[in-house]
């Protein structure tokens, strides 16, 4: 007896098929994987469909498709008074200690430089008295950057953190689990760990005042129009006019992450 | 169909793994998941309805203090928003009724934040060295303790 095939029929009988209309073993083999291919692919793309409402805008009366919003600061008009940070804590329940915006105060020689943020800026900033002779100084607000390529959506392990289609980066406190990947990950350190939800947190651009059509709490705030915020969609809108046609700066642009905040008269200094 | 029963084993055992992935599935992941991308599209309506704006803006003011919005429409102060010195519309207003008082810092802070005389605010914005205004005032003391609000009117400033 071949010791090779102990039980089966040779090769060449069932390659050739059973003469009497019955599947070969390879035949029935072959045709099972298909059907329970095919009956997953049917299974799970039933299960998906049944349970999926139909794509479209996120709630009654307004089309996200129809919005892209884009934030610009004039670092020459900040007078550091705060009220955009105090706004903003007002408005979305910033708990005490984290910033979602913030203003820092930068002092430059040429030799030397130094930057503060006492409590973000929210009590407005006191005399400055630095060690060295200061040439310039000047205030820059800071807040997310809102980048197309950002690199805290990319890290979310979770799809808690997104970009909305009108370009916000939001983050989902109901899936987020508190990993802090994102907050390492942004280089703007805009993200934070809120401590009653350990959940991450973030400027949403005031999402809930901005799909309404009111600009965000500290654009609301600024009195001297150093924040501005607009909508690159929108025709005659000032702040896409600027940034289609005035020279305008990003943070970091090194990194690639494509800020949808852009600076006008910002220092080489600012990070 | 003697030889092919460990193929029906296997066969019913694929069956029993795709229907509990696929009814796991519908348990785990999220119905909106997926809409527009890899996350839970249902959280952007949470997201657009999370409060009501509690900023209304200098309109929203406006509706019940006339006189006051139009002394600062005019006034110096006109790019200030009411809410900046006095907090959010929505703690002092609901439907159009008063809830609580709007609540001002009235110390020397009301008016240093803007315009004590700092080296990084742009050099044409109005700024006030305090020390030597309180000394040019005849009076002493620290700045600290002084209110800003005995002599200047903050809703039609003057210098």
């Amino acid at each position: 007896m071949d010791p090779k095939t102990p039980t089966c029929p040779p090769p060449s009988a069932a390659s050739e098929g059973a003469p009497d209309g019955q599947a070969s073993r390879r035949d029935f083999l072959q045709g099972a994987l298909r059907l329970a291919s095919g009956a997953f692919v049917l299974f799970s793309g039933g299960a998906l469909a049944a349970g999926l409402p139909k794509p479209g805008a996120p709630g009654e009366g307004y089309d996200w498709s129809e919005h892209r919003y884009a934030y610009l600061i004039d670092t020459q008009k900040c007078i550091g008074c705060g009220s955009c940070a105090r706004a903003c804590t007002a408005e979305n329940d910033v708990p005490e200690g984290f910033f979602r915006t913030w203003i820092e105060r930068y002092a430059v020689s040429t030799e030397d430089s130094h930057v503060d943020s006492p409590n973000g800026g929210k009590d407005g900033f006191p005399p400055l008295q630095v060690g060295f002779e200061v040439t310039k100084s000047f205030f820059v607000p800071k807040i997310c950057n809102h980048c197309k390529e950002t690199p805290c959506i990319q890290v979310c392990p979770v799809g808690a953190s997104y970009r909305t289609k009108d370009g916000a980066v939001l983050v989902d406190g109901e899936r987020c689990i508190g990993c802090g990947y994102c907050v390492q990950a942004c280089p703007y350190g805009s993200r934070f760990i809120l401590p009653e939800t350990h959940t991450a947190s973030k400027c949403t651009w005031c999402y809930h005042r901005i799909t309404k059509g009111l600009k965000p709490g500290c654009v609301e705030a600024c009195p001297t129009g150093a924040r501005m915020f607009g909508d690159m969609k929108r025709d005659g809108d000032p702040v896409r006019h600027t940034i289609e046609h005035d020279r305008v700066a990003i943070l970091q642009g090194h990194l690639l992450t494509e800020p949808q905040c852009f600076y006008l008269h910002l220092d080489k200094e600012v990070r | 169909m003697e030889h092919a029963r460990h193929v029906f084993r296997a066969i019913i055992l694929l069956v029993v793994v795709v229907a509990v992935v696929s009814i796991g599935r519908g348990f785990l992941v999220p119905k909106s998941y997926g809409l527009h991308g890899a996350y839970r599209h249902d959280n952007v309506k949470e997201q657009m309805e999370v409060r009501a704006p509690r900023h209304g803006g200098a309109a929203a003011c406006a509706a019940c203090h006339a006189a006051e919005a139009e002394k600062r429409a005019a006034g110096a102060h006109k790019t200030v928003n009411c809410e900046v010195c006095h907090g959010p519309v929505s703690r002092h207003a609901a439907d159009g009724k008063r809830i609580a008082a709007a609540d001002v810092d009235r110390s020397y802070l009301l008016c240093a934040r803007c315009h004590r005389k700092v080296l990084a605010r742009p050099e044409k914005f109005p700024q006030v060295v305090l020390e030597q205004h309180v000394k040019d005032m005849g009076a002493d003391g620290p700045v600290e303790g002084k209110i800003c609000l005995d002599c200047h009117h903050p809703h039609s400033p003057t210098p």
